[in-house]
C-alpha cells in the first residue's frame, strides 16, 4: 500500500517529504490573502508622455490609457491639472476589474515657448495607489527669440543706442523681419546678425522730459496665416 | 469542533490584518502632488507683498476667464495664454522701484512661476515674486 500524501496527528499535517503544523499553515495562507493586494490596481500605460508640436498648432491632445488590474472596482475621485492651460476629460468615474479607460489631457499651447511639463494629479479610492502624477511634456518650437524683450534707460542714463538680438527657430525659413514703433520718440533700425538665421534691432529712444513707453511691433515675411507678430517694450524715464 | 473552526477563522483574520499593517507602515499614503509642493526662494507671502503698499505690480497669470471673474484689485494680466500681447500692458506699468508679485491659482499651478521666469529671462526684470498661496491665499486674508 502506498504511503498516503498526507496524515494527520494532534495538529501536525504531515506530508511525505515536509511537516507543516497547522497553525504555520494558517500563517502562511494568511499572508498570501492578505499581501495579494498590495500593489495598485490601476495601471496606466503611459503615465509620461512626450510631443513635439508642429509650428501653429494650437493644441497638444494627450490619451493616458489605463487598466483595472485588481480585483474590486475603484473610482477616480479627482483629477487637477498643473496650469489652467490644460484640461481633462474622463467618460466616468468608477472603473470594475478589468475595466479600461482613458483620461483626456488638452494643453492650450497659447505663446508659450520651449520645452512644457504639465502634470496631471490623480486621486482614487484605492488605499494601496491613491495618487498618480500623469506628465505631459511637450517642444514648442520657437518661431522668434528676442533678447532682451525690454529695454530700459533709467532717469540720468545716457541716450545710447541699445540692441535686441533676434534669433529665428531653426524650423522657420523667415529671411527679413520689419519692426514698427508705436510712437515717433524711438527709433529702430535692423541689422544683420551673425548668420541668415539672426539679426539685430537698433532702437535709440531721442531725449525727453517726461517717461516715455513704447511697444515695438516685430513682423516677419514667414508666409503662414494669420501672420505672427512680436512686441518688445521700451521704456525711457 | 466548531469551537476549533471559530479559533482558527479568528486566528486567520487576524493574520490577514498584518500585511495590510506591514503595507500602511512600508508605504504610508502619499499626499498629492498639490498637497506638497516643492518651496522656492522667490516666494512671497500675501502678508509681505501687501506691505508693500502701491509699491507691489500685482501680476495676474491666470487663464483670461479666471481673471475676468475675479482678480487681486489693481492687477495687471500677464497669462502664457496671450503673452505677446499682454507682456507690453505690463511693462508700462513696471518700474525699477516696484516689486513685482505674480500669482496664479493655487500652489498646484506653475503659471505663475512660468511667469516670473520669463520675465526675468526675457524682460530682464529683477525683484519678481511669486505669491506664496496663489490667488486662494489673498481671498482668504481678505474674507
Amino acid at each position: 500500500m502506498d504511503e498516503p500524501a498526507l496524515e494527520q496527528s494532534g495538529g501536525v499535517v504531515q506530508l511525505r517529504a515536509v511537516k507543516i503544523s497547522r497553525l504555520r499553515l494558517l500563517v502562511l495562507v494568511a499572508f498570501l490573502a492578505g499581501g495579494a493586494r498590495l500593489s495598485a490596481a490601476i495601471v496606466f500605460a503611459n503615465p509620461e508622455q512626450d510631443f513635439h508640436p508642429k509650428p501653429g498648432e494650437p493644441e497638444v491632445v494627450a490619451k493616458f490609457q489605463f487598466e483595472n488590474k485588481g480585483d474590486k472596482p475603484v473610482k477616480i475621485t479627482n483629477v487637477h491639472a498643473s496650469c489652467g492651460c490644460t484640461t481633462t476629460a474622463l467618460a466616468k468615474q468608477e472603473y470594475a476589474p478589468g475595466e479600461k479607460g482613458e483620461l483626456t489631457a488638452t494643453f492650450k499651447i497659447g505663446d508659450r515657448i520651449g520645452e512644457q511639463v504639465k502634470t496631471i494629479a490623480v486621486t482614487t479610492d484605492d488605499p494601496a495607489a491613491p495618487n498618480f502624477a500623469l506628465k505631459l511634456k511637450a517642444t514648442i518650437p520657437v518661431l522668434l527669440q528676442l533678447t532682451p524683450t525690454f529695454l530700459y534707460w533709467p532717469p540720468g542714463e545716457e541716450l545710447k543706442p541699445k540692441v535686441i538680438d533676434v534669433k529665428v527657430g531653426p524650423e522657420f525659413p523667415i529671411k527679413k523681419i520689419d519692426v514698427q514703433p508705436s510712437i515717433p520718440a524711438v527709433e529702430t533700425r535692423v541689422e544683420p546678425g551673425a548668420n541668415e538665421k539672426e539679426f539685430r534691432i537698433v532702437v535709440t529712444p531721442k531725449p525727453a522730459s517726461q517717461p516715455v513707453s513704447a511697444v515695438l511691433k516685430i513682423t516677419t515675411d514667414d508666409p503662414s496665416k494669420p501672420p505672427k507678430a512680436f512686441y518688445a517694450s521700451v521704456r525711457l524715464n | 469542533m466548531a469551537k476549533l473552526i471559530l479559533r482558527q477563522a479568528a486566528i486567520l483574520l487576524g493574520l490577514a490584518f498584518l500585511p495590510a499593517i506591514a503595507s500602511a507602515l512600508l508605504r504610508p499614503p502619499q499626499p498629492a502632488a498639490w498637497e506638497n509642493p516643492p518651496r522656492f526662494g522667490d516666494e512671497i507671502s500675501v502678508q509681505e507683498a501687501e506691505r508693500l503698499g502701491p509699491q507691489a505690480l500685482w501680476l495676474d497669470a491666470r487663464p483670461d476667464a479666471q481673471f475676468e471673474a475675479a482678480h487681486v484689485p489693481g492687477a495687471i494680466q500677464l497669462n502664457e495664454d496671450r503673452w505677446n500681447e499682454l507682456l507690453p500692458v505690463a511693462l508700462k506699468e513696471w518700474s525699477p522701484a516696484r516689486t513685482t508679485v505674480v500669482y496664479c491659482s493655487s500652489q498646484s499651478c506653475g503659471a505663475s512661476r512660468e511667469v516670473a521666469e520669463r520675465l526675468r529671462k526675457e524682460a530682464g526684470l529683477k525683484q519678481v515674486f511669486v505669491l506664496d498661496g496663489g490667488w486662494e491665499s489673498w481671498q482668504a486674508a481678505h474674507k
